[in-house]
């Protein structure tokens, strides 16, 4: 290694345990940073759902009015996708990156710490826009003009403002990432022989600096159209106006140029945790590394060529439509490509049935049902018929809750000794995921049969009693996966206090950030092994075994 | 192996409880009762075909290999079979899926002339509606200058082509008949089409589509078909009644745009109690409000009546005058 240079001592003040944390730089308290807040935002974004699970569960219930409605629709939504989802991925790219690279930190240490503060602002700004004058903003996520210019108040415009801090986040946290990948893999890490987590950061990194500046321009064309005052002077834009010649639908594709490759954003790192998980529990190789890994780089280009397929319904010409719908089917290509891998990969395998292990096949079971429902989503004519119904609001959340959100259970609770250095307890994980699984598929799978019934989102009540039946089904199952979410909480809290300490490397893994110790040193590593395989740890123990003589694995 | 059994279960138990609990129990989309419904439904239903054996096959692998490949009394770290891919896999798992998205793109492109292209008007007699969505009710003008509000009556048999669009001081919204077909958008600065053609008299309901606002719930919308010379018959007696002054149409207003906000009895709701207000005595104050919206502190009133003729500013008015809100 380089000769370092002599540490600068931390200043005093800089030690304490609340203050440590304030001004550290050092990637996995950020990372922890990250998944912590991301989590606290988790539940207040759940609560959100169950309220308006509550409102939903009988026909003509009173219990929430329209206003309040849509903007529980609306930060919903958007807190589930920018402060949750995003963010807890983020914080395993920041905590994992480094170690699985055999690097001291990301690139730029600071820049990662501006990146969690500006996060924490923009969620802060966004949850505290219902106290905003006009409430907070109520014309969904995607927020389209008309609707979104219209509407009185600030709220509308502290969710651009949000957006526009945490898209700045986000566009940091980004760079980090692609520059470690490029620039601090150990010795021997070729791009080959890169974890695939760490593949799927590196997409998830481009994405993210192809797509955000097109949502930024189109929330600032947005918040001019609003009008905004600086000092004596009143702006008040027409770009989404019709009277006064503009394109409300312009919007659209700005938002969802963004939008969809903000679906493969929170999938990849998803596929990432998974393509880690299944091969050590299933005590195999990925199968078909290359394969894996050159699928997640062709989804993150085809899902740059797709965004219209959220615009079927505004009147392009079919030649258009149907170059969306091509695309859109193009990517189920190599995400079946992943599938049939993963599950290759458990074949012939030595399979152990641990929490984060179940989470990852709960991921595989649900997120093919959400990935199926979007070939009937891709097919423009089918999409005019289920297009804003509860059959969109039940595939996207196959894909991101029984996607994303499971693979990210599986990570923390794979991950979790390595962060703290203790395992979470296995029998509350179990139930956590059963009553986890359960729950999911008892709350969206009805919501299938509402969209085909002819239920719109984003409604606030429904007269029709044919759908009570489904809706209180749905309620039903999210008390379940709200019970769940409590276990999970109360696994944490006691693993803290009475769980046993386990050794670096509990699950055997195959990956560098195994071979240090839980929770690592500040420093990372005090040495790396030169790396051979995508397998570092694998090859370690294989040479250990050789070197010993001995016939049995340990 | 019990576990694996409790998922196998519950999972059953998804698909069967919910559709035992509600009214249609299909996984297809509602009746079609119009070609480009039907259309659209053949589409689903060969899809289906295609998403069932994946589905079955994905998941029939992943809990074969759970079951097969599971532990036992394996130590735990021993290792499984090092195998590391197989490019002939591979390549055969790559096509398989692009032979059959073919199959699906194709046949939809198939379908798409019946689903999308409106039957020309040469061929016979097509009626022509102008469909207006806008906070929070459906106003549909039929050629002859007749107007009606939420509900609209079609004859059956006949292809019936739509403009939907939405005023430019309006939002969007997405007109949506499920048996009568797919749905479009209403967007402010943009004429949209699409048509139906029902095949038997009945009445089909649907709703708006897409969020606008505070009532967008309750932008319902309904398509009265009647056999045609029924229709023709109500289409030419609402004219002159219109003209008289006599139609239902002052009516459908207060219940379609005034009534999902201030209670069908003005009792109040989102939009303020009417009942007793000055405003409805004095035909030139409401026309003012009915036409220019306004802010109040509690929030803002649309501009629902912005372009109305003055034929319906009086329908409301003249109804108003008869029917004074009671609050119920």
């Amino acid at each position: 290694m380089a000769v370092s240079p002599a540490p600068t001592p931390v200043p005093t003040w800089q030690r304490g345990r609340v203050t440590s944390w304030l001004v550290t730089t050092d990637h996995k308290r950020i990372g922890i940073l990250y998944i912590g807040t991301a989590l606290v935002f988790f539940v207040l974004a759940g609560l959100m759902a169950m309220a308006m699970r509550l409102q939903l569960a009988r026909a003509d219930a009173g219990l929430i009015g329209p206003e309040r409605y849509n903007e529980l629709v609306t930060i919903h939504g958007t807190a589930m996708v920018f402060l949750v989802v995003v963010p807890i991925l983020a914080g395993f790219g920041n905590y994992l990156l480094p170690l699985m690279l055999g690097a001291r930190d990301v690139a730029f240490p600071r820049l990662n710490a501006l990146s969690y503060w500006l996060f924490l602002l923009g969620g802060v700004i966004l949850m505290l826009s219902f106290f905003a004058s006009g409430g907070a903003a109520q014309a969904g996520w995607t927020s389209y003009p008309p609707l979104s210019v219209e509407q009185a108040g600030t709220g509308q415009d502290l969710w651009i403002l949000s957006i526009h801090v945490l898209t700045a986040s986000s566009l940091a946290g980004a760079i980090n990432f692609i520059v470690t990948t490029h620039g601090m893999r150990t010795r021997g890490m070729t791009w080959t022989r890169m974890p695939l987590f760490v593949w799927s950061m590196y997409i998830f990194a481009w994405l993210l600096m192809a797509v955000l500046p097109t949502l930024s321009a189109g929330l600032t064309l947005l918040l001019l159209d609003r009008g905004i005052s600086i000092g004596p002077w009143d702006i008040q834009t027409h770009f989404f106006a019709p009277a006064e010649g503009g394109a409300p639908v312009l919007y659209q594709h700005a938002f969802w140029f963004f939008g969809h490759p903000e679906v493969y954003v929170m999938a990849l790192p998803a596929f990432g945790i998974v393509s880690e998980v299944i091969p050590v529990f299933a005590r195999k190789p990925i199968f078909g590394y290359k394969a894996v890994a050159f699928s997640t780089v062709a989804i993150g280009f085809f899902s740059m060529l797709v965004w219209a397929h959220h615009m079927f319904t505004v009147g392009m010409p079919n030649a258009l439509n149907g170059f969306f719908m091509v695309a859109s089917m193009i990517i189920a290509v190599p995400t079946g490509v992943k599938i049939f891998n993963w599950l290759a990969t458990l074949w012939r395998g030595n399979i152990s049935f641990d929490t984060p292990m179940l989470f990852v096949l709960g991921f595989l079971s649900i997120f093919t049902i959400g990935g199926l429902s979007g070939i009937y989503l891709a097919a423009f004519p089918i999409d005019w018929q289920v297009h804003d119904t509860y059959f969109v609001v039940a595939h996207f959340h196959y894909v991101i809750l029984g996607g994303s959100v499971f693979a990210i259970f599986g990570g923390l609770y794979y991950w979790w000794p390595k962060m703290f250095g203790k395992l979470l307890g296995e029998t509350l994980g179990k139930w956590h995921f059963w009553l986890m699984f359960v729950g999911f598929n008892l709350t969206f799978f009805p919501q299938h049969l509402l969209g085909l019934d002819g239920m719109p989102r984003r409604i606030y009540t429904y007269s029709d009693e044919g759908w009570e039946g489904y809706n209180l089904t749905s309620t039903i199952g999210s008390w379940v996966m709200a019970v769940a979410i409590l276990l999970f909480f109360v696994n944490i809290l006691r693993t803290s206090r009475t769980g046993a300490r386990v050794g670096n490397d509990p699950w055997q893994a195959d990956t560098l950030e195994w071979y240090t110790t839980s929770p690592p040193p500040p420093h990372n590593f005090d040495d790396v092994p030169y790396v051979t395989s995508a397998r570092p740890l694998y090859d370690l123990r294989r040479r250990l075994r050789e070197q010993r003589g001995a016939r049995t694995s340990f | 192996m019990r576990a694996l059994l409790v998922l196998a279960g519950s999972l059953l138990a998804l698909v069967v409880v919910p559709v035992a609990l509600g009214d249609n129990g299909g996984f297809t989309p509602v009746e079609p009762a119009s070609p480009n419904a039907e259309g659209i439904h053949r589409s689903w239903l060969f899809v289906s075909i295609f998403i069932l054996l994946i589905f079955v096959l994905v998941e029939t692998l992943l809990v074969l290999f759970v079951v097969r490949f599971r532990r036992r009394r394996r130590d735990r770290f021993e290792d499984g079979a090092q195998i590391h891919g197989a490019t002939r896999l591979e390549l055969m798992w790559t096509l398989f899926p692009v032979v059959i998205l073919v199959a699906i793109g194709a046949f939809v492109f198939y379908e798409l002339p019946g689903i999308a292209n409106v039957p020309s008007a040469a061929a016979g007699d097509r009626l022509e509606v102008r469909v207006t969505g806008r906070q929070f009710y459906w106003q549909y003008e039929y050629p002859n200058g007749v107007i009606a509000i939420d509900t609209m009556r079609a004859p059956a048999g006949v292809p019936v082509r739509l403009e939907v669009v939405s005023p430019d001081d309006d939002v969007i919204h997405s007109w949506w008949i499920p048996a009568l077909g797919g749905k479009i958008d209403a967007i402010p600065g943009t004429v949209n089409e699409t048509w139906f053609e029902a095949d038997e008299p009945g009445v089909y309901t649907g709703q708006c589509a897409e969020l606008c606002g505070l009532q967008h719930a309750q932008m319902l919308a309904s398509v009265e078909v009647l056999p045609e010379p029924e229709f023709d018959a109500w289409l030419a007696q609402r004219r002159t009644e219109q003209t008289a002054g006599t139609s239902e149409l002052g009516e459908e207003t207060w219940a379609g745009v005034c009534a999902k906000c201030h209670g069908l009895s003005g009792e109040g709701g989102i939009g303020r109690r009417l009942v007793g207000s000055p405003v409805l005595a004095d035909p030139q104050a409401l026309e003012n409000i009915v036409r220019n919206g306004r802010v109040t502190r509690r929030g803002q009133m649309p501009a629902v009546g912005s372009g109305w003729t003055s034929e319906q500013i009086d329908a409301l008015t003249n109804y108003l005058e008869e029917n004074p809100p009671s609050g119920g």
